[in-house]
């Protein structure tokens, strides 16, 4: 049973990850936590996954690093990773890297082992070094540091920065140099420089409350020139971290994960912090001095890059800490660096809050080693790593001194509760052809091409490039329509894939791109704010954002700093009509003027929507229509088996039935996935493939009204009084009954026997569902 | 089309002498362009004259005009004269900068400098403007037109040239405000932004809202107040339910001492005498302006105007006619016009990639013939006009799931009688099901019906009433019921069906 709850929490931050589009089932989510249940059939299945997502592409180029220079090479890999990086990777610490290349960096790095043995590396944990695999630690202790996962740190940049002066790890004052001892160093608020409160002109008695500014920044804001005191001759001012960061001399990260690999060099993920002169719109007004930027880029660094920590912390914490030093930094918001975007942390912790608390409170789950599934060794070998492990799960409760009641309730695993193992054969069983195709029929699984739409999509893609691709980069407005299920979302987000692969192979110039879905806004005019929150990374009010965004499309700043295009995409553009459509003139009208470099993308399912705008708002609208027409039963056989492709679960007759009846009706892509997989369900026990009568139980579910269903039900209710006959009360018992299934359309019941009675659903329905009851034949005559 | 075809021949009829140039287009011009002024705008002038500017016949407002636009194409005239001299390259859509090059000249935020068609307006509002800041006496204006005829556009001219007014005359120049209305998050904003604009260095007292500030403020006299120039586009976005902003507006420029001229511009034409009555009685009713929708010349004019900073021939003539007279015939909206320029000439595009891709029998053509077919011609734009003007009415019910065409026959039988208009959800259910029942197609339920004329409501075919109730829902037909006759006759099912 822990492992079923563990299960749907471990689901959730998939979904929070912004990252998560890729076709994960959630078996992979879940198989990490049971390694022991991992047999190599399991795997091979996992590592296909992995291949299709692109992973082991970048993973050489990792194990090539010169151990010197790590740092500074990995940031440069991963500046524009091919593909997306899988950000789930809190959850599953065990991402096999091909085997092959491993190998080679055994050979490789023999040498380094030895000579960083010598180093004064302690660990934490005893660790078994006589396994040759990855192990992964909890805490590493590391030149005197220690590290766990979730720490921030300071992170070498390139090889020689750290070489010009030494860290101070004290900082001096601004004035006299010295050190702060005892006395107290006060910071400006606008550059950051310490002060001793003796030091300053006029002196200071005590530490003022609220802001505070040297009296050579405000020297600097009057325009008068007032230079710094220089250090004596021969004696170099030495710079602290914090400068060094902030003029990009070095990196923060967070560190993920820490492991050793197997040639004993100690490696960590780290998340990347950036500056704000290191986003697309670089530092802004609103910028803080201390604030940096979480990005969703990923890299794997050796140990030795790492410089100390540093702490990086929320608003809410950053206010509290007053005195926590020079290595404080604020972090509000993730910066996407595919997209040039920003998200507000707090929304994305939000929604990984369930899974982040589970991982943390299974301690031995997330430290104990996850051992290198990609390896193939046979079954004796895995169990006897499995006693190992356990063994060193036991030592590892002991060591860590825990208070006492604080594990009660809580299960780890099926052998602390002395559950029985279940047996392998039975849990790692392959994946049978009909749940391979339930799960890829699922409308949440993104199919890896989207057939019956390629005349469409190099329309959006011709729209799109002969926007952004000169440079002067026009405004124009593209209005897609179409009936529900015909894939116009889809089609948008793909082509937009598409163009981003494009940017990172150079062939195009960067844009930038938000996408709104008119549904998830509180009010239509809320939507200025999430644009300007997209493009700049700050939250205002709206009536701010629509001053800010008016001046930004407006030409009026020809200096602006941003010159990149930028791609709005808004979904359920219908939403946005207010009574006045003030919201919808304004978005289309910044496309109409000079310099704007807007592009807008609208989606609906209103064909004549710009008519039933004000002429003024179709006017600044254009000409730029695409429709997506409903599927025709053709093209919806070729969704489907586009999607089973390789999975011999269904027959084609069956595939052909379904596509025929909804294309029927309504063309809805969407229902047909919905029947085949229902049809799917139907058969689930039944080793066979699904047929028409399956796929037609599925569409009798789906298409027969309620009211028919609820009809037969009622019927046989009503068998019970079928031969005597009942009294009054349970006659309106029973009509109040039927009234509350709305089956009856009832008045009010106060009026009793004068209440009056109308038949909801046609007279056909009710025969229909009355005929065929076998407790009531003598019915049909009455019919 | 008499300026058009006269400027067209002109160059030809005396190509060499400068002098003779120089005096007898002059003639020709005139002519022309009386005739231009005459004959399209004359449609309205005389209404206009009636209430229009007092101080100017119309004849004297004719000539005055005809000499400004003389002064304004002197040198324009010239230019075209030595490039119709010099051979205009052939426009190649190939390549990358000329495309480049023609799209941007035919984009809706690239504004050339002047403005043609419009001097006259553009004068009027000039002159009012001009006539307010000499004597330093308030006033308000009134622009209204439908969409695309170049309000905005002309607001900004006049504001360009009473600045070099200014500049010439040495008056002092007045504080300029535009305001697009649309971008107000309230309306009582205008009024701070006034007040702001105005009187930015004069502390704001927090007890009186800003109009009150301002009504004081223009009730007495304050020596060495400058004027304020308030151009408030989409000026309709200030109706509010009580009209008080629209009409508070309005009534700063009654005020004795009051230093704001206010130019408003918005689509309806009666916007003054029905939200703010109140100004007649006052006898301060604004000054109207009317922009008509151009007509077909104009048009015609302004799209050659743009395409002159191409130095290439985009166009055929007859294509561009073909387009003004199109957007002429149904709107008059410039924007209209140039969009479907722009998709016209990305068809071009798209066929020459097609025909490039065919191989190079396209070469050994003879030299003129590609000339030709690097230029936009009638079918090109005839096939952007398709996409804007063409109704897909009968194509959509063609591509339609069968269910939907079986609702919109069963539809077309229940009104065919002429008696009823409309009917209920439920009523339609019955006639549908009668039709399925008739050839056994197994009908859906009612609640699969519902959902599928809200889709025909989103395709705009049906027009679904507003109930609580779904089987109570209005139902009526948005197309002509003939329109669906003729698209399902293709199918002998619903031929019969309808007989």
């Amino acid at each position: 049973m822990a492992e079923t709850q563990q299960m749907k929490k471990f689901k959730t931050p998939s979904k929070g990850t912004p990252k998560a589009k890729h076709p994960i089932s959630i078996d992979h989510h879940i198989a990490p936590q049971t390694p022991q249940s991992a047999t190599p059939s399991a795997i091979n299945l996992r590592r296909s996954h992995r291949l299709t997502a692109a992973f082991p592409e970048h993973r050489p180029a990792i194990s090539s690093f010169n151990t010197h220079q790590s740092a500074a090479k990995t940031r440069k890999i991963f500046e524009n990773p091919p593909l997306v990086l899988p950000t789930e990777i809190s959850i599953t610490p065990a991402s096999p890297p091909p085997v092959e290349s491993r190998k080679k960096r055994k050979f490789h790095e023999k040498s380094a082992e030895k000579s960083k043995d010598s180093r004064n590396v302690k660990y934490k944990h005893a660790a078994d070094r006589k396994v040759k695999k990855k192990v992964y630690y909890k805490k590493v202790v590391y030149d005197g540091g220690e590290f766990s996962a979730g720490h921030d740190v300071y992170v070498k940049r390139r090889s020689d920065a750290s070489s010009d002066d030494e860290d101070p790890e004290v900082e001096e004052c601004r004035v006299c140099f010295k050190p702060a001892g005892r006395r107290v160093l006060i910071e400006c608020d606008d550059c950051l420089n310490g002060f001793h409160l003796k030091c300053l002109k006029p002196p200071l008695k005590a530490v003022p409350d609220g802001d505070w500014v040297c009296c050579y920044c405000v020297a600097r804001k009057n325009g008068e020139v007032m230079e710094f005191p220089e250090p004596q001759a021969g004696k170099k001012r030495a710079r602290t971290a914090r400068e060094k960061l902030l003029s990009s001399d070095l990196w923060a990260a967070r560190i993920e994960s820490l492991w050793k690999e197997v040639d004993g060099t100690y490696w960590f993920r780290a998340r990347w912090y950036i500056i704000p002169e290191e986003t697309a719109v670089g530092r802004q007004p609103h910028n803080l001095r201390r604030e940096l930027y979480r990005t969703n880029d990923f890299a794997d660094v050796e140990m030795e890059s790492i410089i100390r920590h540093c702490f990086v912390m929320s608003p809410r914490e950053f206010a509290n800490a007053a005195d926590g030093g020079d290595d404080v930094f604020l972090c509000e918001y993730e910066y996407e660096v595919q997209w040039h975007s920003f998200k507000r942390i707090a929304e994305i912790d939000n929604n990984e809050n369930d899974g982040e608390r589970v991982v943390d409170n299974d301690a031995d789950w997330n430290s104990c080693d996850e051992f290198d599934s990609g390896s193939d060794f046979d079954s004796e070998e895995e169990a006897a790593y499995e006693d190992k492990k356990r063994n060193r799960l036991s030592q590892l409760s002991s060591l860590r001194p825990v208070a006492a009641n604080s594990r009660k309730g809580q299960i780890f695993g099926l052998q602390k509760i002395g559950a029985k193992k279940i047996p392998e054969n039975l849990r790692s069983r392959k994946q049978t052809d009909l749940e391979k195709a339930k799960s890829t029929l699922l409308l949440a699984t993104l199919p890896k091409s989207l057939p019956c739409r390629d005349r469409e999509m190099i329309e959006i893609t011709t729209f799109i490039k002969g926007a952004i691709c000169d440079e002067q980069c026009l405004g124009r407005c593209l209005y897609v329509h179409g009936v529900p299920g015909t894939g116009k979302t889809m089609s948008v987000l793909a082509v937009m894939r598409n163009l981003k692969s494009e940017v990172d192979a150079g062939s195009i110039r960067p844009y930038c791109f938000v996408e709104i879905n008119g549904l998830k806004l509180a009010s239509p005019e809320n939507i200025y704010s999430v644009i300007y929150e997209g493009l700049t990374g700050h939250r205002v009010g709206w009536k701010k954002a629509l001053n800010l965004l008016n001046a930004r499309f407006s030409d009026e700043n020809k200096c602006r700093k941003d010159t990149r295009p930028c791609i709005l995409l808004i979904d359920e553009l219908d939403l946005l009509v207010t009574r006045n459509q003030a919201v919808l003139y304004n978005i289309l009208d910044w496309p109409t003027r000079p310099n704007s470099k807007l592009i807008v993308i609208g989606i609906a399912n209103t064909m004549d929507l710009p008519e039933k705008l004000l002429p003024r708002i179709s006017s600044r609208m254009g000409i730029q229509r695409l429709c997506f027409g409903p599927y025709n039963f053709q093209q919806l056989q070729e969704i489907i088996s586009s999607r089973l492709k390789g999975i011999d679960a269904f027959e084609k007759v069956a595939i052909e039935f379904a596509s025929r009846k909804v294309a029927a009706v309504s063309g809805d892509a969407r229902r047909a996935l919905e029947i085949c997989r229902r049809a799917a369900e139907f058969l689930q026990n039944r080793k066979v493939m699904a047929g028409m009568a399956d796929v037609e139980a599925a569409i009798k579910e789906m298409f027969q009204a309620p009211h028919i269903q609820l009809a037969m039900a009622v019927s046989s209710f009503c068998a019970n009084n079928g031969e005597t006959f009942p009294g009054y009360d349970t006659l309106l018992k029973v009509g109040c009954k039927l009234g509350e299934c709305r089956l009856l359309l009832c008045e009010s019941g106060t009026r009793h026997k004068l209440q009056k009675l109308q038949l909801n659903y046609p007279n056909d329905d009710v025969t229909f569902a009355l005929k065929d009851s076998k407790e009531l034949p003598w019915l049909a005559k009455y019919i | 089309m008499p300026a058009f075809a006269a400027l067209r021949q002109f160059p030809s009829s005396d190509p060499t002498s400068e002098t003779i140039v120089a005096v007898t287009p002059r003639k020709t011009r005139l002519r022309s362009d009386s005739d231009a002024a005459i004959g399209s705008p004359l449609r309205k002038s005389p209404r206009l004259c009636k209430e229009g500017t007092p101080h100017s016949s119309p004849t004297a407002s004719i000539r005055k005009c005809l000499k400004t636009s003389l002064n304004l194409s002197g040198s324009p005239q010239k230019k075209q004269l030595s490039e119709d001299f010099v051979e205009r390259q052939n426009w190649n859509p190939r390549d990358e900068t000329q495309r480049r090059a023609a799209n941007e000249a035919l984009h809706v935020s690239t504004a050339q400098m002047n403005v043609v068609c419009r001097e006259n307006e553009q004068n009027r509002i000039l002159d009012f403007c001009k006539k307010c800041i000499k004597e330093e006496k308030a006033g308000s204006l009134y622009v209204c037109g439908c969409p695309g005829t170049g309000k905005t556009l002309s607001m900004e001219k006049v504001k360009v040239m009473l600045a070099d007014w200014e500049n010439e005359e040495c008056i002092q120049y007045p504080d300029v405000l535009p305001i697009n209305c649309t971008s107000l998050a309230n309306m009582n904003d205008i009024f701070s932004k006034i007040i702001e604009k105005n009187h930015s260095g004069k502390k704001r007292s927090r007890s009186t809202s800003s109009l009150q500030q301002l009504q004081n403020l223009y009730s007495q006299q304050t020596p060495g107040m400058k004027m304020i120039l308030v151009i408030a586009d989409e000026l309709d976005y200030l109706i509010t339910r009580d009209r008080a902003v629209l009409h508070d507006l309005f009534m700063l420029t009654t005020l004795p001492f009051s230093k704001c001229i206010l130019l408003g511009v918005a689509n309806a034409i009666d916007l003054a005498d029905r939200f703010i009555p109140k100004l007649r009685s006052l006898n301060c009713k604004p000054m109207v302006i009317t922009f008509c929708a151009y007509s077909k010349d104009q048009i015609i004019n302004i799209l050659q105007e743009r395409l002159r900073a191409v130095p290439y021939t985009v166009f055929q003539p007859q294509a561009l006619e073909l387009c003004a007279r199109k957007v002429a015939a149904a709107s008059g909206d410039m924007r209209k016009a140039l969009a479907v320029c722009r998709s016209a000439i990305e068809i071009l595009i798209g066929d020459s990639m097609l025909s490039s891709l065919d191989g190079p029998e396209d070469q050994h053509k003879p030299a003129e013939n590609v000339s030709m077919s690097n230029q936009v011609r009638i079918d090109h734009v005839a096939a952007a006009l398709s996409k804007v003007y063409k109704s897909p009415v009968v194509d959509t019910i063609i591509s339609l799931p069968q269910h939907q065409q079986i609702i919109l026959c069963s539809a077309v039988k229940l009104f065919r009688g002429g008696k009823k208009k409309d009917t209920t959800l439920g009523e339609l259910n019955k006639y549908y099901v009668d039709v399925c029942k008739s050839t056994s197609i197994p009908p859906v339920g009612i609640l699969e019906l519902s959902s599928m004329c809200r889709v025909l409501d989103d395709q705009g075919i049906l027009k679904l009433g507003q109930s609580r109730d779904d089987k109570l829902r209005r139902v009526t037909l948005k197309v002509d019921g003939a329109d669906i006759v003729f698209a399902l006759q293709g199918v002998r099912f619903f031929r019969n069906c309808l007989q």
